[in-house]
């Protein structure tokens, strides 16, 4: 387990919540994660000066960074956090998806919808093609392989001539209007609502990948991968689903962010993103959908709460996160597993 | 056609300049232990992780089942039904006792990573056959109390009980045991070799490594003693047991020259 130096009162959020949840019912499970859904998203709506931003548009806040922190933080959670795989180029993913809009709309004509599910695919060629050489290595080679990656997306982004070159592209158009829901430029809510839905839609698939096979051929590969290997898991297919998997959340993840700030340029995406992202996910539990997503929240939220400090705010936002690790190294919630119970005879999952 | 499930001929395994399999004969039948001894750094394990695909031999030929093994991938070998543990335990130890067990049983199912998203028909019957073949495993292991546990956390009898049955759980044909008595008392000695035995009887072929000799002597049908590198001597026990080659290799040879 942990060690730190500054001894802290025991204090186990995942476990306090984990024996909670471990009791309740199959109707209070579905009334709290009603709840809780319905929660996020009047969140545009619970504005107020303890909760929301002072010096900057809550619903602007909760689109990005928050929104956009906590989608691609729980793609990436796919492949350092489940797979062990330390991927430090995740925003060639997101610029994919962000240039994929951008270009097929502005000069196609192609509807949002049409280009979110083509970012996505195209980040996930982009992971195959990536990944397919660079996942045969491990550990500091294979980070400095992704690294590279990132940069080489945005560096080509600047200097070829579809892309609009350093100048990048503008008026990308937003998303048609559904259920009556119009996207307007000065109206971050709807982008947020897109955000959240999509996230949503991560996590079911995310939750159900992890509690079956695929989730335990990626935890025994992060655990150790020879052993993997040698138990019979086809190891670099199940590091390239998470890899691809990973980017196609990017890939998303891009391609709705392009449509609501409208112009991009490449210089959006360079290594810091890839930096923030990561930082995400060991700052919120490696390996753990919650704490990943609410230390990306948190990390999305606290520069903009601190903004009243102006110029220092980075600066506390740099405290607050060494103080962070040193209290929890592990993360917020980190990953330790629960113990579980299983009937003897099946094997199938009990409650206690 | 012979009942040699696993055949190892001419097995040569050469790093940079160092030669740590020179020329080496093995095979294990259907239903019989073999064990595999020599001094330290005689290249036991090499045997091992050349069998198992993690390395690609100089030259020779492995055969499992009368089929060449070589160049495969160890997934694809193990799928073909060789099992291995290992001398110093390696468990998944932040996942359940069960779970571990359950990855070397996922290995014979055929669900998919979409399926898994979707949760098929294929993939119910999947995941269930899983747990069922590691809550089997688990019981025949006498360590179903363990199931929840995380592996880091048990003793480390109940560790080296599991890796068994993670092997297991990939229905081999062929079980490749690494010093599996290391670090056992007496009692769980008599124990193991009881289980072994069962093993051979239930039709698996055993591959053993082992320096704890009466174990080895007790258990196996035939012997094989490696010395750097090289095959020295194999037969039944007793046979090896008095093969001058064996007693220098183990004791040295005295010198007589002074």
């Amino acid at each position: 387990m942990s060690t730190s130096k500054i001894s802290i009162p025991k204090f186990n959020l995942r476990d306090k919540f984990g024996d909670w949840w471990e009791g309740t019912t199959r109707n209070q499970r579905i009334i709290f994660r009603v709840l809780l859904i319905a929660f996020f998203y009047i969140l545009p709506f619970l504005d107020n000066p303890v909760f929301g931003t002072t010096e900057s548009d809550f619903s602007s806040v909760l689109f990005y960074p928050m929104g956009m922190y906590v989608l691609m933080a729980i793609g990436l959670n796919i492949v350092v956090g489940k797979s062990g795989i330390l991927d430090l180029g995740y925003v060639a993913f997101f610029a994919i998806g962000a240039y994929t809009h951008a270009i097929l709309g502005l000069s196609f004509g192609f509807n949002f919808w049409i280009n979110v599910v083509l970012g996505m695919a195209f980040a996930m060629f982009a992971g195959v093609l990536l990944g397919l050489p660079a996942l045969r290595l491990r550990g500091d080679y294979l980070a400095i392989i992704t690294l590279g990656f990132g940069e080489i997306v945005r560096i080509v982004a600047i200097n070829v001539n579809f892309t609009g070159g350093a100048a990048g592209l503008a008026g990308i158009p937003a998303p048609p209007s559904i259920f009556g829901v119009e996207f307007l430029v000065d109206d971050p809510r709807p982008y947020y609502w897109l955000v959240l839905t999509l996230t949503l839609l991560v996590i079911w698939a995310y939750m159900r990948l992890i509690k079956r096979r695929p989730g335990r051929a990626w935890e025994a590969i992060r655990e150790d991968e020879d052993v993997a290997e040698f138990m019979g898991i086809a190891t670099t297919k199940y590091k390239l689903w998470a890899f691809v998997l990973g980017g196609a959340i990017g890939g998303g993840a891009g391609a709705v962010y392009a449509s609501q700030v409208t112009s991009i340029v490449p210089e959006l995406f360079d290594l810091n993103v890839s930096i923030m992202i990561l930082a995400c996910v060991v700052f919120g539990g490696m390996g753990n959908l919650w704490g990943v997503a609410f230390g990306a929240a948190l990390l999305g939220y606290f520069p903009e709460k601190l903004r009243f400090l102006s110029d220092t705010r980075i600066l506390f936002f740099g405290l607050l996160m060494v103080v962070m690790m040193n209290i929890r190294p592990d993360g917020i919630i980190p990953r330790k597993k629960r113990e579980k119970v299983y009937d003897k005879n099946t094997g199938k999952e009990v409650s206690r | 056609m012979s009942d040699r499930l696993l055949e190892v001929r001419n097995l040569t395994m050469q790093f940079g300049g160092v030669t740590a399999l020179s020329e080496v004969n093995l095979h294990v039948s259907k239903g019989e232990i073999a064990a595999l001894i020599g001094p330290n750094g005689a290249g036991k394990t090499t045997v091992f992780n050349v069998t198992t695909g993690y390395y690609t031999p100089s030259s020779g030929e492995v055969l499992l089942n009368n089929e060449s093994i070589i160049g495969l991938k160890p997934h694809k070998i193990a799928r073909k039904g060789l099992a291995r543990t290992f001398q110093n335990v390696r468990l998944f130890g932040d996942m359940t006792t069960l779970e571990n067990v359950m990855t070397g049983a996922d290995s014979r199912n055929k669900v998919g990573l979409i399926g898994s998203m979707f949760g098929t028909a294929q993939s119910r019957r999947d995941e269930e056959s899983s747990h069922l073949k590691a809550a089997e495993l688990l019981n025949f292991m006498g360590i179903s109390h363990r199931g929840g546990q995380l592996a880091r956390n048990l003793p480390y009898g109940d560790q080296r009980r599991l890796e068994i049955a993670r092997a297991l759980a990939l229905e081999p044909k062929v079980l490749l045991l690494d010093e599996p008595a290391a670090g056992f008392n007496p009692q769980e000695k008599v124990e193991l070799g009881e289980l072994i035995k069962k093993l051979r009887d239930a039709g698996f072929a055993v591959l053993l490594i082992e320096h704890d000799m009466s174990l080895v002597m007790k258990i196996s049908d035939r012997v094989s003693v490696l010395d750097f590198g090289q095959k020295i001597a194999e037969g039944t026990p007793s046979e090896v047991q008095n093969n001058q080659r064996v007693i220098d290799a183990y004791l040295g040879v005295a010198d007589h020259a002074s």
